[in-house]
This record gives structure tokens, sequence and C-alpha cells, in this order.
């Protein structure tokens, strides 16, 4: 069972996603509520293993971790349809269940206490399969148990497991509405440090936009957090469908965050899905072709991350890579014509630093899921307006900071103990130099920003290189 | 034929019994012994002249002689010379003294005389069993003839005893006779003159027929000749068409078989000639058969096939289904068209349905296309240890264990064709290999001198490991093999051989990807480390570019445009033709053909692996004291979070900075890659005007209007 990938759903929000995107992969390979394959689930060519592993009686568990610190989410999906999918012994409840109170440096702390029972159950986790690939963390970074314990564990798989790959969903705050946490900048400011320092990429999925889209797009008029979640869970199952539908390419995580990523920090991805259905909504039946699919996926309407940008700055917008994982039947000549017709068009504004293109992956769609339309299609891409999302945070940030709200409640805990607020500032500055560098990215000198003295190597590079080579090509 | 049989003496010197001429012409000197018929009879001189009789005892004494010539015989005043050199040819001469008027009119007789002799001749001379069944076919129906003949000569001496015969009357009853037997001597003249020999004898026939058609009398003879004659070559015919043996004991039938090629070189061989050799058109083909010879063939060699399968097929008899004659209806046509149209969709069926070509060539896009690449993945996480090796160090049984152990975990289980894959490991590289089959109409032999020089110029044999050679196998049964043959596979492996190579090299740059992902927490902007993830990400981008063109662009829609076509073929040369050509397409268009463009990917490759490779050495090597620091800080943070590994880092990156080794090699693999890969440009481009898939690739990899 090659290349397996670990989910880990931490918080009250992770845990949410987490179940809606287990309920789409177990009616996307036909496993049932309790694991085992259903009847009809005979075709093959679909990889579970990735996800699930086979108990001894057959039936399918998934590689997931459940955790949290207050009782009431777990408790749901313990009693909810798909109580029996699950390993019990992944599930881990803090024995006081009194959750950390919206409070990061609380989830952090207690994180840090029980560091060694979730730890086991990562490692046992791990040791269950041939060649780990990678995590995958679900969380919010708003509240308390996803952003503050999340961000320790973070931390953590990144020293233990240093050679594996981790992933993060990230649910980020609805900015439009006012939320009931109140420090929920210093809440993100703190996750987001850990985001970009401990992993290796980040999948934005922005709960303003995903209103935007389930009040727009779908026509709901209050949407619950059950459809939000939902949608989230849509482009969770379709963002790994390449794993899980082998085809030509992209058959491993690692080649598909590499090709994305292009430097280390710089692994914000947004993502966009169409066509948008919710399960009790009628579908309206329209045509979608290739071309249908790609044009809609770059409109910033269909994009799961509101960027808050001025429309100055927004136009200096650029693509640093885009991948879209088309599923359904799909002629494949149809593809390169549409990627033909949107370069015509200059539909997208590429940086221009480095090659850059649509990549696009072609995936079967399940045999099991009937959908009226032909074709669907995600989008992941790497955009640079993403900074103006961190700006936002930063200034919600300064703004709360200022007025030194609420610090006391942080305070309490060992990392800012003797009003040591350090942290915070480390955490403004790193996000700030992510958001230069993400501003940077706009610039077509990225590559030489800040190089004065590699003018003067490559002047001199024929001689030393002929030296040198020798000695790299052991 | 002759020398083979064990026969006595006696059969050599006298072969014939029947006719004295036969005898003649075999033994022309034998001067001895008993001449009862002599040909120098003029000299008997016993009689007395004709001349000196009246015109009414000439006339009634020469019609008893005509009676006797008419059937070969010579008479008192008829004699019959034998002419040199033209075998079954004579002469009949009259005495000279004879009634002038007389002799005229005797004298226009002596064709159908000759005409007599000569066909008899022919009778006697091809019934021999070495002159084939057509020619033995048409030696009956002649005896049939002569018969008729015979009966007529028989009926006017009966006349002529009785005193009612004339010479006048002769000449009118003989009329109808005449004009057949000139007709069949001009055809024995053109059949013994080129020896003519089973269809050559049919065709001859029925041009013959064709160039008397303004004759109804003589038309209809020879047409029913033709008839006769070719009732035993259409007994070949029906055989071959509707149960595939060639029942020919003579070697008259158009089609040769060669039993030296055997069906199992198609799996081995591969310039196995199987399905196009094994049966041959001969160059002699009857003319009415010519239109539907080509069908006759395949409809014989698809019948062989299932029977070679073991399927004891045959095409099922129905009433008008008899091949009796190839008249003008056409009939024998239809049949064979019935026949060629029941054998192809047979074929096609057992091939398709029992034998699951379409699976099965679905098994090879998905192993040898990777189409499902997941199988790779995992074979190349376990196998690359054995891979690194040099060719003659793999062991092949380890490679194939762990192949196994791939597709068993993977989603290849699920295909049951998965156990005929096995692996191999050539002693040449691809480029090698590329370059010495001839036949794939690639240019690498177009100036031989030139590019002998550039494939030795590789330095290939030096440090060539497994990852170059490996390649896969596909064990192929008999029916399959006809499409699945040793030169598609190789063609298949080629393909194979050119995904797993950029498959590596990405594997290779996703390995440096990772070991760049380590300076997150640094900020990276204006240094070596940013050029070079920079650098990494174009690599990255080159050869998934590469890829994508080559899947997306190339294979797939190669391959849904021969899966389309598969669904309506007609017959199995189509599905070998179609398969072919897609083979064929895929190898062009994967620039597998094109030696010039292939070995600039290859260099832009090996610096691609070159690179990764360095990234992987150079960069812990010089950020070891970073890794000491992590793996400090994990113990220490546990009881003091607070540690934080920034500090270290940028020390770490600070040196690096000045750590010229590193950034010079950055800088040099920059420079090689770029200047490598635009000068792809220039060649794309200029090819692109004939090859249009070119500019596809042109998109692909460079983009369009990045630099222009």
């Amino acid at each position: 069972m090659p290349r397996e990938i670990i989910t880990i759903q931490v918080g009250q929000c992770g845990n949410q996603i987490g179940m809606e995107f287990w309920k789409q992969l177990c009616v996307e390979h036909g496993i049932g509520p309790d694991g085992l394959l259903e009847d009809f689930a005979t075709q093959g060519g679909d990889r579970k293993d990735v996800f699930f592993y086979q108990a001894d009686d057959q039936h399918y568990i998934p590689r997931a971790l459940l955790m949290d610190l207050e009782p009431r989410v777990i408790n749901q999906i313990q009693n909810g349809e798909y109580r029996n999918l699950y390993n019990h012994e992944n599930i881990f409840l803090s024995d006081h269940g009194g959750g950390a109170g919206n409070n990061w440096a609380s989830g952090y702390h207690q994180g840090e206490q029980v560091v060694d029972d979730i730890m086991d159950m990562v490692d046992r986790e791990a040791d269950g399969s041939d060649s780990l690939e990678g995590f995958v963390l679900c969380h919010s970074i708003a509240g308390g148990t996803g952003s503050g314990m999340g961000s320790y564990l973070l931390e953590t798989l990144n020293d233990r497991y240093s050679k594996k790959l981790v992933q993060t969903y990230s649910v980020f705050p609805n900015q439009m509405e006012t939320s009931d946490v109140v420090v929920q900048p210093y809440n993100s400011l703190l996750t987001l440090k850990r985001l970009t320092l401990n992993a290796d990429c980040v999948v934005v999925l922005d709960n303003t936009a995903l209103n935007r889209i389930a009040v727009e797009r779908l026509h709901l008029a209050n949407p619950t957090f059950k459809e939000t979640n939902s949608l989230v869970s849509t482009v969770m199952s379709a963002s790994t469908t390449t794993l899980r539908y082998p085809g030509y390419m992209n058959n491993d995580l690692v080649g598909l965050l590499a090709s994305l990523i292009p430097t280390p920090r710089c692994h914000f991805l947004m993502t966009g899905y169409t066509p948008l259905t919710v399960e009790r909504q009628v579908n309206v039946i329209r045509k979608t072709t290739v071309l249908d699919v790609m044009r809609r996926l770059l409109q910033t309407k269909n994009i799961m991350v509101s960027s808050y940008a001025r429309t100055k700055e927004a136009s200096q917008a650029k693509y640093i890579s885009i991948l879209n994982i088309i599923q359904g039947e799909v002629d494949p000549t149809q593809v390169h014509e549409s990627l033909q017709r949107i370069r015509e068009r200059k539909l997208v504004n590429f940086i221009e630093w480095g090659p850059a293109s649509i990549q696009v992956a072609l995936s079967r769609k399940s045999p099991y899921v009937q959908t009226t339309h032909r074709v669907s299609g995600l989008m992941l891409a790497n955009h640079t307006s993403i900074r103006h999302l961190f700006s936002r945070c930063l200034g919600q940030y300064e703004k709360l900071r200022k007025k030194q709200a609420f610090l006391d409640n942080y305070r309490k805990f060992p990392m800012f103990a003797d009003n040591d607020l350090s942290e915070f500032d480390e955490s403004r500055e790193i996000i700030e130099s992510l958001v230069d560098e993400y501003k940077a990215c706009e610039s077509p000198d990225y590559i030489k920003w800040g190089m004065e003295n590699s003018e003067k190597a490559l002047t001199s590079e024929g001689s030393l290189a002929g030296s040198l080579d020798s000695k790299l090509t052991l | 034929m002759e020398l083979n049989l064990a026969s006595p003496k006696w059969n050599v010197e006298r072969p014939f019994l029947t006719g004295r001429f036969h005898q003649e012409t075999k033994i022309p000197n034998a001067t001895s012994g008993p001449r009862p018929f002599s040909l120098e009879s003029l000299s008997r001189g016993s009689e007395n002249v004709i001349g000196s009789y009246p015109v009414s005892v000439q006339e009634l004494l020469i019609i008893d002689d005509l009676l006797s010539a008419l059937v070969g015989i010579e008479g008192r005043y008829i004699s019959i010379k034998r002419v040199r050199g033209k075998e079954g040819r004579v002469i009949f001469q009259i005495d000279p003294s004879m009634d002038l008027a007389l002799q005229e009119l005797i004298q226009r007789l002596f064709p159908l005389c000759e005409a007599y002799v000569l066909v008899s001749w022919f009778v006697e001379t091809k019934s021999h069993f070495g002159s084939g069944l057509v020619n033995h076919a048409l030696a009956a129906a002649m005896r049939a003839l002569l018969l008729d003949y015979q009966a007529m000569v028989a009926q006017l001496e009966h006349q002529f005893r009785l005193g009612r015969l004339s010479v006048q009357g002769l000449w009118f009853f003989c009329q109808p006779m005449m004009a057949a037997l000139h007709a069949l001597s001009i055809v024995i003249e053109k059949a013994s003159s080129g020896n003519l020999f089973g269809s050559a004898t049919l065709n001859l026939l029925q041009s013959q027929a064709k160039a008397m058609a303004g004759d109804t009398t003589v038309r209809a003879l020879l047409e029913k000749m033709t008839r006769s004659a070719s009732s035993p070559y259409l007994s070949i015919l029906e055989r071959w068409v509707y149960e595939g043996i060639i029942d020919d004991p003579h070697g008259e039938f158009f089609i040769a078989e060669n039993k030296s090629l055997q069906k199992e070189s198609l799996t081995i061989d591969y310039d196995a000639k199987y399905w196009q050799q094994r049966y041959s058109l001969k160059d002699d083909i009857p003319s009415f058969l010519r239109s539907a010879a080509g069908m006759i063939l395949t409809t014989g060699k698809y019948l062989n096939v299932m029977r070679e399968c073991g399927h004891n097929v045959q095409v099922p008899p129905s009433e008008n289904s008899k091949l009796t004659s190839f008249g003008s209806d056409h009939h024998y046509l239809e049949c064979v068209k019935i026949a060629y149209d029941f054998a192809s969709c047979e074929l096609l069926n057992i091939v398709k349905e029992k034998y699951g070509l379409i699976g099965k060539l679905r098994s090879m896009k998905r192993y040898f296309l990777l189409d499902q690449g997941d199988f790779l993945v995992h074979f190349m996480d376990i196998a690359m240890e054995e891979l690194v090796k040099r060719p003659e160090d793999i062991s092949v049984e380890k490679l194939q264990s762990l192949l196994d152990l791939a597709l068993r975990s993977t989603a290849a289980a699920a295909d049951p064709c998965h156990e005929e894959l096995t692996c191999c490991v050539e002693r040449v590289s691809l480029l090698r290999k590329l370059s010495t089959l001839k036949d794939l109409g690639s240019s690498f032999h177009a100036p031989p001198s030139k590019t002998a020089l550039d494939i030795g110029d590789l330095p290939e044999l030096v440090n060539i490991n497994g990852i170059e050679t490996f390649s896969l196998s596909y064990k192929v049964q008999w029916p399959l093999s006809l499409v699945i043959s040793r030169k598609a596979l190789t063609k298949y492996q080629l393909i194979f051989q050119l995904l797993f190579r950029c498959k590596h090299v990405e594997r290779q740059l996703c390995v440096a990807w990772q070991v760049h992902q380590g300076f997150r927490s640094c900020n990276i902007l204006g240094t070596t480390i940013l050029r070079s993830s920079n650098l990494c990400r174009s690599m990255l981008k080159f050869i998934n570019s590469l890829l994508h063109y080559l899947t997306f662009e190339v294979l797939e829609p190669n391959w849904h445009l021969m899966h389309d076509r598969l669904q309506t073929v007609k017959s199995i040369d189509e599905v070998i033709q179609l398969h072919d050509c897609f083979l064929q397409k895929c190898l062009k268009e994967c620039l597998l053909l094109l030696p010039q463009l292939v070995k600039k990917v290859e260099k832009l490759k090996s610096i691609c692996l070159q690179y990764a490779a360095s990234i992987q050495l150079l960069v812990p090597s010089i950020y070891i004291p970073d890794v000491v620091d992590a793996a400090d800080s994990y113990t220490f943070r546990l009881g003091k979070s607070k540690e934080r590994r920034p500090n270290g880092r940028s020390r770490a990156l600070k040196s690096a900075e000045e750590n010229p080794i590193f950034s010079d090699s950055i800088m040099k693999f920059e420079n090689d890659f770029n200047v490598e890969l635009q000068s792809l440009r220039p060649i794309l481009s200029s090819g692109s005007q004939t090859e249009p898939y070119l500019t596809r690739l042109v998109q692909c990899i460079l983009g369009v209007g990045s630099d222009q």
C-alpha cells in the first residue's frame, strides 16, 4: 500500500469538514457507512488504499485521526451514520473536555501537554503504512483548538517527520460579519506563522468566500455550516482525485505540490470548483465543456478565497501556477483547444520571472456518483493576491494589538508568560515577510531581488563552473 | 515430377500406350524395330496411282482414305508428315496425281484432320499425371468432344457405306466440327507453346473465349471447356475459402504457403513476416479471380488463424454456396464475399471476445503508456536501489518480484492481465536502441557517416545505469500476437522507456524540491536558494510540460482515435493496421524518430538529473549546522518551546551565501539549462513547418510569447 496519506482533523471545524470529506470519499469509492464495500462497487481502477486501509474483516478504515479538546462534534460523529467507519483508537478527546476557549495559547499549551498521547496515535498510524507520503491537516485558524493545537501539531510533525509532506486545509474566518470570537485576529496570526513555517502546502478555504459562493452561486439565503462544509469536502475530494483515480500524471502528492509551489514559502493555494451543487438542490443541467469549465474556474467569483484587493492592486496580481483537475468524460483534444483559447484571450495573467502555464490533469470520475454534468473541474492556483488576505489579517491584528485588548487570556500560558509577547511580534514579522515575498513575486525581477552580488558571479561563472563540474557530476 | 516416382523403364520409354504419334514424338529416332505405321509411306507403290482412275472412282477412293485421315490414320493416297520441332503438329499430303478439282476440295478438309491429331495429342499428353488438375480436366473435356467427333466420323462412314456420301457431303457435314476443332487447336497451340499450367491455362481459355465472342458456337464451346477446366480449380478454391486448407497437389493454386514461417516467431522475432508471408499470392492469378484475389487470400488466412487457435470453423454451407462455376453471373464472387465476411467477422469476434483484444490493448496502454501510472510510482519507490546499479549487476528476478509487488498493491491489481507483465533490463540505452532499429522510419540513419559518429560520441556506456535501460515486457498469446507482435511491443517499449526516464527525472526534481522546502523558516529573498528553487521550478515545469505533451497531447488523443475506430473495424487486418498506425504516430509525435530532438531532450534531462543530485548532496552538506540544530531543538523544545530556530537558520543561510561552490554551481546549472532549452526553440520552430505537432510541443514546453 504505497504513498499513503494520513488525515488529521483538529478542532470543531476540522472535524466537521473532515467528516464531510470522509463521507464524500466513501460515496465515491462505493464504501458504505460501516466501511464495507457496497455490492455495486465492483469496478476497479481506483486506489482506496491511499486514504483507507482494510481491517481483518475486510472493512475499510480511514487513515484519519480525530482530535478535539471538547466532545461535542466528535460525539456527533460517534453517534452519526458513519460511527462505525472510524477506528476508535484514533479518536482523541481531552480528559476534561473543556475545549480551548477560542484561545490559541490554550490550544497550543494543551497540545503540548498531551503530545505523547497524540504522537502515539500518529506514530501508530504511520507505522501501519508502507511508505507514508505525508499528512493532511484539517482545521480552522480562528478558533482555539484547530488553531492552537493544530499549530503545535504542525511543529511536532515537522520535526518528527521532516521527510514527509504536510498539507493543510485551513479554514479562514469570515471577515465580513462580526465574529463571536473576538480574539480571532490573534489566533489567525499565530496560526499563520506555523502554516508559513511548518507546512508544505496550505489550501486556503476562506469562509467569507465560501459564504459568498453559497449565496451567489447556489442561491442559498442563509448558508449553514453544513452547506459550506460540503463545498469544502467537494474541494478536498476533488483535489485528491489524481491520487485516488490514477492517471498519466500527478499520481503522488509530492508531484502535485511541487509543480504548484515555486519557492518554499509561497505555498498558499487558492481553489475554485465548478459546477457547484449542494445535495438537496435541484440541479440545473447545463452544458459543460472543458473550455466552459476552465473559463469558469478563472472567474474570481468561483474562487474560494476573497482577497479584498483594491482594484489597482488586483490588476497587478498574477498567477504563479495553476493546476486544473478536470474530471469526467473528456475528449483530450478539447483540453489542448481550450488551453489555446485561454491563451489567445489572455484570460490569465502569469508571473513574468519564470515559465508558467495552466497545467491540466485529467482524472476519471467516480462511477458510483451520478451527476448531471459531464465535466467538472477543480482549480488549484498559486496567486499573488492571496497576500491581501494576509495583509487584512495583519491589519486586524494591529488594531487589536494597539488596544492591547484581550492579551490577558494569552499571558496565562507559558509561551506568553511574564508579559513576553515576542511570539506575536515574531509572527507578525514572518507574515509581513510572507506578504513581501508574494509582492515580490509580482515583480519581473523577483529572482534577482536583492541579489546585487550575483551579477559579479555571473561574469566569472565560466572559469569557476568549469572547475566545479567534475565535482558535481558524481 | 516423373523422376520422383519410381516407375519402370518402359514407362519412360513409352509413356503412351494410346495413339501412335506420341510414341513417335517420344522416340523420334527409333528407326529400328517393327514400324507398323511408317510415315514415309509415300513409297508404297504397290497400288495404282489414283490419277489413273476416273474422277468418280477417285472420289470414292479418296473418301475412303479421308475417313481414315479424319481419325488420324494414313490412307493409301493421303500421307501424314510430322512437322519437325512442333510437337503434335502434322501435315497431311495428298497424292498429287489426283484430279485437281478433287484435290482442292480434299485439301480443305485437311485442317480438320490436322486439328484432330493435335487435339488428341494434347489430350494424351496432358492426361499425364504431372500436368496438373486443370490440364487434366481440360483434356477430359476435350476427350469427350473427340468422342463426339469420332461418332460423327463413324456416322459418315456409315453413310459412305450406304453410298450416300460425296466429298461435298463430307465437307458439309464436317463444317461444325471444323470450327470447333480449329478453335481448340488454336488454344492448344498457345497452351503447348507456353507449356501452360494451372491458372495460366484457365486464363488462356478465358481470353480465347472472349476473343471469339463473335462466333457463338465456338464461344459456347470454349466457355464449356473453361467451365470444365476450372472445376477442379474451383474445388481447391472452395476448400480454401470455406475451410482455410490448401489442397493443391500440383501447385496450381494462386496462393502459396510457406511452412517455414511459424506463428511463434511473432512473439520473438522483431522482423517476423508470418502474417505477411505465411500465405502469399503467386504471380499468375486466374483473371476471373484477380479482382477477388486479395479477399480470397485473407479469407483463408483468417480461417487458418482460427484453426490454429483450435476452433474448427467452417463457413456454414448453404444451398447455393457451392462454387460450381464462375459464369458471368459472378455467383462465385458472391460466395467468396460471403465466406470472407463470415471469416473476418468470426475471427474478429474470437480475437475481441474470447481473447479480449481491447482489454489487452488497454492494459498495454496502462503499463507501457502509463495510463494509470500509480504502479510505477510504487515500483520506483521500492526498486530504485536496484535500478541505479549497472545493467550487468541488476538482478532481473528481484526487479520482477518488486514489479509484481507493485502491481499487486496498486490499482493495477484489478486488471486481470497484470500477471502477463514482465520486466527486462537491456544493455543499451534508449538512444542507442533507437539507432539500431532500422525500419522505424526515423531519420537516425539519414546521413549514415555522421550519425554513426554522433552515436559513438555518446559516453553512455561508461555511466549507464538501470534507469536508462529498464523496460517492461508483455507475454502475448498466439492470436493476439498478430496485433501485438514483437515489433509492436518494441515500439511500446520505446515509448515506455521515454516516459520512464521522464518520470525518473520528475521524481528526482521532486526530491530536490523537498530539500528546498526546508528553507521555509528563512527569508530567502535575494539568496541563491531562491534562485535554485526557481531553477528547480523551471526544470519541473519543463519535465511536467513534456510529460503533459507526451501523454495528453500525443498518447491519449491518438489512443482515443484508435479506440473509436476499433469499434467499427471489419477485419483483423484493419485492426493490425490501425494499431500499427497508432504506434507509429505515437513514436513520431513522441519525437522518438527525430534524433536531433531526442538528444536535446535527453541532454536537458541529464542536466536536470545532475542538478537534482547536486542539490541533494550540496544542500545538506552546507547546512549541516542547521540539521544538528533542528535535531537539538526538537528534544529541547518539549521543555522550552521558546527556542527559536530562524536565527540558526539565517546564520546558516548567510554561510551558504558566502559559499561560492553552491552559488556558482547553481548559476552554472541555470545557465546550462536555459541555453539548452532555448536552443530547442529554433529546432522546433523550423521543424514545426512540416510537423504540426511540434508547434504544440513548443507551446507546452516553451510557452507562447514568453520570450518572443
